[in-house]
């Protein structure tokens, strides 16, 4: 484009398009395939899935993701209040209240288990009881 | 034979070489996917620059919608054995990522588009003050274009890029090629009338 094409696109309004087909025909960026190949490069693979043959299972699949550079963790050093030296990563476990005991009473215990295992089932009040009764229904005259 | 056994027996019966064979067959296609894929980028890169530029107008971020672009693609790979014309899908979806974009983006000042212009736009024979005036001129232009209906003004800007028919024009906008014929003449008369009020 000269000055004269220029001042001459200028009048007749002409220019639009050709503005248009100068962008359309603009100088690509130095590189721009190799910067594109390497962002494709760096991108993960996803895995896929595939089919397990003959039988209803089914399997990953995944490439060995390249370019995937292992993420350092960052500790930082811990100060002590005052700028005093750390404290070399000994836990510290807080004082905490004693919590209730629990008092054994096993001379308490003792009598009870005694009286239970010595007397006999059948030795027992209620069931004595119970029998009367049962023998005093069943001479009873049926009304 | 216990439970065990007959329960697993299915699996003890594929031969080993039926999946490496698998795996390796997928394996296979995925280098296919990615050769085709990197002879795309070779093809393509620079066309579909020039069409994001066309309208993000920023040299950075046209080059971030191409590489967008072959992302996307990447991430879909499979479907690659599908696609019938792919400089128009490929057209398509840098169109499409593009025009997002821009709806998202700021509108910047005129003034940083004749800069751009100006520092991007090719001027072969032309003196530092005509390149300024060119400048002038181009910015001048694309600020009428950007009064332009949507429809018009994409149908103007697509045809400016003598790589693509009506047809492929119309692939990309997903229209019939007689609606970018009618579109083209009304942006082209609109166009005029928006440059002849701007000089009077």
């Amino acid at each position: 484009m000269s000055d004269s094409n220029l001042r001459e696109m200028q009048k007749t309004g002409a220019g639009a398009e050709e503005t248009l087909r100068l962008i359309a025909r603009i100088a690509v960026p130095e590189g721009l395939e190799d910067r594109v190949h390497a962002r494709l490069l760096a991108e993960p693979r996803q895995a896929r899935i595939l089919a397990w043959p003959g039988s209803s299972g089914w399997s990953i699949y995944s490439r060995v993701q390249p370019g995937m550079p292992g993420r350092p963790i960052v500790v930082s050093p811990h100060v002590g209040a005052g700028g005093a030296f750390s404290e070399a990563g000994v836990v510290r476990r807080p004082l905490t209240l004693q919590g209730p005991v629990v008092k054994h009473t096993a001379a308490n215990e003792k009598p009870k288990l005694a009286a239970k295992s010595t007397t006999p089932p059948s030795a027992s009040p209620s069931l004595i009881v119970s029998k009367k009764s049962a023998a005093a229904l069943a001479s009873a005259p049926a009304q | 034979m216990s439970t065990t056994e007959a329960v697993f027996s299915g699996w003890m019966e594929i031969p080993e070489s039926a999946v490496q064979e698998r795996a390796r067959s997928h394996a296979d296609q995925t280098r296919a996917d990615e050769d085709i894929l990197a002879a795309l980028v070779s093809q393509y890169a620079a066309t579909l620059y020039r069409v994001a530029f066309s309208v993000l107008r920023n040299t950075s971020d046209a080059e971030d919608a191409v590489q967008e672009t072959f992302l996307r693609v990447l991430r879909r790979r499979e479907m690659l054995g599908e696609v019938r014309d792919q400089r128009v899908w490929l057209i398509r979806i840098v169109w499409n990522i593009v025009l997002d974009r821009k709806r998202r983006a700021k509108t910047r000042p005129e003034t940083d588009d004749v800069a751009d212009l100006a520092r991007v736009l090719p001027a072969d024979g032309l003196s530092a003050e005509a390149r300024a005036v060119a400048a002038q001129h181009h910015a001048h232009v694309l600020g009428c274009l950007e009064q332009l209906p949507a429809k018009e003004r994409e149908v103007l800007m697509l045809s400016a890029f003598e790589e693509l028919s009506g047809v492929e024009i119309a692939s990309v906008l997903n229209i019939t090629e007689s609606s970018v014929r009618s579109r083209l003449f009304r942006a082209r008369n609109l166009m005029a009338g928006l440059l002849n009020h701007a000089r009077q």
